[in-house]
């Protein structure tokens, strides 16, 4: 520093002010330690891990670890603010038993099913993995392969899985665990829209009249949108929030109409509105005249069962469940017109008051009214009826893609929107709401990934919950398992998927961050890397694809899901896996290995490294030697542009805090289907529901039917299972987090005092959850956040050591094949 | 008939004039043990209204309050002392324990016409109702809390150091009573808009050097912790 | 730090690097140990034989001590160091802004919610706390006494050498 005057001056005087501070002491400024580039963080955007409300967070990085995480101020979907998880996220990848190395099973330097699990390099296991798929594809064939994906792949990692899986490995075994979570939801968004996804977003949060929540406790679940649904309460008196779940939860704390209704009859209650709607001729009849049919459902559907079991026996409509034949208005009111107030007040156990105030938030004309839900609508066995009666009242009404008139099927995963559903990385699904049984669509597909045609197979593959008894009878015998905890996740694993797991003859793989209960039960686990070990992109609840960028080097040998598909594609080649006419008619195509055939192919590989900003890491590209992302993305894209699924240019992803498709010229879209907002109605149209031939949207009559196990004399109480807000899913993450573990550290049975004391059971005790299935240990709570009432217990499946999943029963919704975990009869007894 | 009118011709007579059919003794006697036997049956039907079962017969308080009441430290607690309905609710002193059995008449009232006899209808009412309570509670200076909780008896280094210190600074000093700032203790709380916490000084109070001082004498100091 | 003597931030600096040392020596146990196995914590990997009988843990114990416990990092929601048992969060009260709102905090003793609890969805600073913060427990929690499974070796920018975190 060079002593001028004016320098020489400012230092006098402020030595001088220093010393009348403090006398007697020499004037020292307090000068950061290094310089103030020490206390500089790398800051960088991404979504948020977690749940599907995706926030955008601020991810910290200092000396290549992430040192802070915060919400991300210019993030719009929650403006600053995270949720306890969310404030944890720099610790999720930090578990001390983080695996480093690839494992295989071995006794005596070979595989072996019994063997213990000891560490490989990734040769050798990719080289086991390769040996073992392809004797089953040559004794079985590709029907005995699969693989279970996530919805918290990155869109990327979903897309390389179906391509891998289908047009490489010709399976169509690929379900993703998105089948637990969301399947009801797409389904009922194709039969009654003809296209995936909500219509609204999350701008109707403040825009509505009233909140209604369907089995939703998104005050745990989905926290930030919470805050903005209180905001608007709160800031705004006239608004009302109902909210209606099987047991009084937090979210019940805000409800002006809190309702707590017997297990399973929404159904019933919501044919009630409908019919509150016809009666008191509150129907929109411009609405409905112009942009709706009525169709009637089969009934009597079964309830996905295994098809020897007498429920599935007794079922008369279980052949072909999602049958439906059209009907006209006068039809569908008299249909409805059973479900009076008395009776549905004494079906569910409703106050009449209470209906009625519920069914005035629909009825009114005046008021914007969002539906919410998740898990309590989907995960039931008649997840895609409720999902299609809740479109009901919003079409009866008109109310629907407009600012605050809002029917929102709230997504539970990060990505299960973006990856599993968009993707399509679901046993019957391809890339934008195409399906593998249509010809059409499968040429399509072909073309673009640059196939000969006939090689997608056109027959749906195994969805989940059929995977795990394929797995247990040996019909199903290579499997690979990533992002999920399955053996935790999937419902009465203690007779379909743990015996699947170690059935002699199947070969199970794990790819997997941390040892988990399904990776301790797999034959081969790899390392993957988490979060923003890696780059990718994320697609939230209401359609916004959010992308980032790696920021972080995973630890030790583990690398990224997307890495080992591509990796693994390696060892086939086309002669190995494609049918012999299909390469007899496309000879060029002999001989390709698949990694050629799938990832370089002149679309995906075609980006260039140097692409890549400089400033971050990205472990694929630079190991395969073209920016894999991007190229992954730009092909992925190419399917629905145009179509209404039209997402923007990936580039742009990595600069906003996420779009909201379909992106046209740049701009996102907020309410689909409604002219104006929706690039693809055209003018004069003013609704349009594009996704139907018809353009119009179907109302369905489909009746009250009850649930699988319903409590009896042994069994005599219902078993709800679900989250709390500190843990997320299995607690893979969450439960090695000391302050999140420290703030909820096991499982328990929520349970009311009444119940427990007729029990002869303490406040705390130990107590035994027992069903027809399997039974866990667990302990008592009758004072805690959530309180069911008598006859219904609560058990969250975070916690490892208790699988409540040995209890619950495997049925499903018979069109979704999504598990009801929800509903199901056990007892309660002390130990 | 006719017999019925000689019994109570009878009747009449003796009645009318005791003491020409029966001794002094016996009437003395007789009407002692009765009186006896009146006591105790009136004792014990007055007891059978206090208690839990009896209170939580009427579906308006079972499916409400009583409710509430389960998830609260009087009802399920370390060391498993109940608080039962009147243990806080009904006086245990005789003369105000018939007033308020008295009062009683009001709710046989709201039972019969129905005043809260739905889940809506008790919501609508919550904040009327807690208001009695905490008047009552306030006028009686928490007398139903005194039953059990003696405020000389409270072993201050085995509370938190927060309950500690507000309890010196509010309760011992007779500042407050219980209830100022244990409302909701045993119920979910109504619209608590314009009801301050019961530790919130008047305005005059604020910033006195006294009571920032009685406010630290069990106060933390706070070593950061790792 | 407030309230700390000289001698008394000597013998916490002595506890740490002791705390250090024995996890230093933790973590290369457990890095080794790694190398040849997976680790097995039993209540996060299952047990051996995972459909097996197995005993619950009692419930944790609140910390109720009143001690405010470090953040991780400034942005960090603190812990809460007092039981929240029946502390009733509703659409009709609010028990935590009862101590915890700037009027009340000179009566209760207790700290002031931050400053970013007054701001609404637009950044503009509000006369009290705003609506999309009145539901605290999403971001604040209790803490048990329960010991961590594993160890996490997240790196508190703050504190050199990085110490393991229990």
């Amino acid at each position: 520093m060079t002593l001028s005057r004016r320098n020489l001056l400012k230092a006098q005087a402020a030595a001088v002010a220093m010393a009348a501070l403090r006398p007697g002491r020499p004037a020292q400024a307090q000068a950061v330690a290094g310089g103030i580039g020490t206390l500089q963080i790398k800051w960088s955007k991404a979504p948020c891990r977690f749940c599907g409300t995706g926030c955008g967070v601020m991810v910290g990085v200092k000396d290549g670890k992430v040192v802070a995480t915060h919400g991300d101020t210019l993030a719009e979907v929650n403006r600053g603010l995270n949720c306890i998880k969310g404030y944890f996220l720099s610790k999720i990848m930090y578990g001390a038993d983080r695996l480093t190395t690839p494992l295989l099973r071995k006794k005596n330097g070979v595989y072996a099913k019994d063997g213990d699990l000891t560490p490989v390099g990734w040769d050798e296991a990719f080289d086991t993995m390769a040996e073992r798929a392809k004797a089953v594809l040559k004794a079985k064939g590709p029907t005995a392969i699969g693989m279970f994906g996530s919805g918290q792949w990155t869109v990327l990692e979903g897309y390389a899985a179906t391509k891998l899986m289908r047009a490489g490995l010709r399976s169509n075994n690929l379900d993703p665990n998105a089948r637990h979570c969301m399947a009801s939801a797409a389904f009922a968004f194709m039969r009654t829209f003809g296209m995936d996804e909500p219509m609204g977003c999350y701008d109707d949060f403040e825009a509505a009249d009233a909140f209604v929540l369907w089995g939703s406790n998104m005050a745990e679940m989905h926290p930030i949108l919470w805050t903005r649904l209180a905001d608007r309460r709160l800031s705004h008196p006239h608004v009302k929030v109902a909210v209606l779940s099987t047991f009084t939860n937090r979210s019940s704390d805000l409800a002006d109409i809190p309702i707590v209704f017997k297990p399973g009859t929404d159904l019933a209650i919501l044919n009630f509105i409908a019919n509150h709607i016809i009666t008191t001729g509150r129907v929109n009849q411009d609405f409905v005249r112009n942009h709706a049919t009525f169709v009637k459902g089969a009934t009597d559907i079964g309830y996905g069962l295994r098809t020897d079991h007498p429920l599935e026996q007794a079922a008369t409509g279980a052949a072909n469940p999602g049958a439906t034949q059209p009907i006209d208005f006068d039809a569908y009111a008299a249909f409805v017109k059973d479900y009076t107030l008395d009776k549905t007040s004494k079906l569910s156990g409703v106050e009449r008051g209470f209906l009625q105030e519920l069914a005035e938030l629909y009825a009114d004309p005046d008021r914007k009214v969002m539906s919410l839900w998740t898990m309590g609508f989907n995960q039931h066995v008649r997840g895609v009826w409720a999902n299609q009666l809740v479109y009901n009242l919003h079409l009866l009404t008109g109310k629907i893609s407009e600012p605050g008139n809002s029917p929102f099927s709230l997504t539970g995963q990060p990505s299960a929107c973006g990856t599993a559903r968009e993707v399509g990385t679901f046993a019957h699904r391809l890339p934008a709401d195409m399906i593998v049984a249509n010809p059409e669509h499968r040429k399509k597909a072909e073309e673009i990934w640059r196939i000969p045609s006939g090689i997608i197979p056109p027959k749906p593959g195994y969805h989940a919950v059929e995977q795990d008894r394929m797995l247990h009878d040996g019909k199903l015998n290579f499997y690979w398992i990533q992002v999920n905890n399955n053996l935790q996740a999937a419902p009465n694993n203690s007779h379909e998927t743990y015996p699947g797991y170690r059935n002699p003859d199947n070969f199970i793989v794990v790819s997997d961050a941390y040892p988990t209960v399904t990776a301790m039960a797999a034959d081969c686990v790899l390392p993957a890397a988490m979060w923003v070990e890696k780059e990718g992109v994320y697609g939230n609840a209401e359609r916004r694809t959010h992308a980032w960028r790696q920021l972080v080097n995973a630890p030790g040998e583990a690398r990224s899901d997307l890495w080992q598909l591509m990796e693994f594609s390696k060892r086939f080649t086309t002669d190995e896996v494609w049918p012999v006419e299909v390469l007899d008619q496309n000879p060029n195509y002999r001989g390709k290995s698949i990694y050629e055939i799938v990832f370089r192919n002149g679309q995906v590989d075609k980006f260039p490294v140097g692409e890549i900003a400089t400033d971050y890491e990205n472990q694929e590209s630079k190991y395969f030697g073209f920016y894999v992302q991007k190229g992954l993305f730009e092909e992925y894209a190419s399917f629905g542009r145009g179509h209404g699924h039209d997402l923007g240019a990936y580039d742009t992803y990595h600069q906003v805090r996420g779009l909201r498709w379909p992106v046209v010229d740049g701009k996102e879209t907020r309410w689909r289907y409604r002219e104006g907002y929706d690039p693809f109605v055209k003018a004069g149209k003013g609704v349009d529901f594009y996704g139907n031939p018809d353009g119009k949207a179907r109302i369905i009559a489909v009746p009250y039917e009850p649930p699988a196990e319903a409590p009896d004399k042994e069994f005599d109480i219902w078993l709800v299972t679900g989250r709390v807000l500190e843990h997320w899913h299995s607690g893979s993450m969450t439960m090695r987090v000391p302050e999140l573990y420290k703030a909820f550290p096991s499982a328990l049975c929520f349970m009311h005092a009444e119940d427990a004391r007729a029990r002869g059971i303490n406040q705390g005790a130990e107590v035994r959850v027992v069903s027809r299935r399997g039974e866990i240990r667990t302990r008592v709570e009758t004072r805690g956040r959530n309180r069911p009432p008598r006859g219904v217990i609560f058990v969250p499946w975070f916690d490892a050591s208790e699988l409540i999943n040995k209890v619950t029963l495997d049925a499903t919704d018979p069109i979704s094949k999504q598990t009801d975990f929800k509903k199901c009869a056990v007892k309660v007894v002390p130990v | 008939m006719a017999r019925l009118k000689e019994w109570l011709l009878w009747f009449w007579t003796v009645a009318t004039r005791p003491s020409t059919h029966f001794s002094l003794a016996f009437l003395a006697l007789g009407g002692f043990v009765c009186g006896l036997l009146f006591w105790g049956a009136f004792n014990t039907a007055l007891e059978l209204t206090n208690t839990e079962k009896f209170c939580t017969g009427c579906h308006e308080m079972h499916d409400n309050v009583y409710q509430e009441l389960q998830h609260t430290i009087h009802f399920s607690n370390r060391s498993g002392v109940r608080a039962t309905c009147p243990d806080c609710h009904v006086p245990h002193a005789w003369t105000d324990k018939i007033a308020r059995k008295m009062q009683a008449s009001k709710e046989v009232w709201g039972k019969i016409f129905g005043t809260i006899s739905t889940r809506d209808k008790f919501l609508d009412h919550r904040l009327e109702l807690a208001k009695h309570e905490w008047a009552r509670m306030e006028a009686n200076d928490s007398l139903e809390c005194r039953n059990c909780h003696s405020a000389i008896a409270m072993d201050l280094a085995k509370q938190t150091n927060r309950a500690a210190a507000i309890h010196t600074k509010y309760l011992l000093s007779k500042q407050r009573t219980c209830i100022d700032c244990h409302k909701g203790i045993a119920h979910e709380l109504p619209d608590m808009t314009g009801v301050e916490p019961g530790w919130q000084e008047p305005p005059e109070e604020r910033g006195r050097e006294s009571s920032i001082k009685a406010l630290r004498r069990y106060a933390v100091t706070i070593p950061a912790v790792e | 730090m407030r309230g700390q003597s000289r001698s008394g931030l000597i013998g916490v600096q002595a506890a740490v690097a002791g705390a250090i040392a024995g996890g230093a020596l933790v973590l290369a146990c457990g890095a080794i140990y790694a190398q040849t196995a997976p680790q097995i914590v039993p209540r996060l990997t299952g047990r051996a034989s995972p459909m097996a009988d197995d005993p619950a843990p009692p419930l944790g114990r609140q910390i109720t001590d009143d001690r405010r416990v470090m953040r991780n990092y400034p942005e960090q929601p603190p812990v809460i160091p007092h039981s929240i048992d029946n502390y009733q969060l509703t659409l009709r009260t609010n028990r935590c802004l009862d101590c915890h709102r700037r009027q009340y905090t000179e009566a209760s003793g207790a700290p002031m919610i931050s400053v970013t609890h007054f701001m609404d969805r637009d950044g503009q600073v509000l006369g009290d706390v705003t609506p999309r913060r009145y539901f605290c427990t999403e971001c604040h929690v209790t803490q048990t006494d329960a010991r961590p499974l594993v160890p996490n070796s997240f790196q508190d920018m703050a504190l050199s050498p990085p110490s393991p975190k229990q």
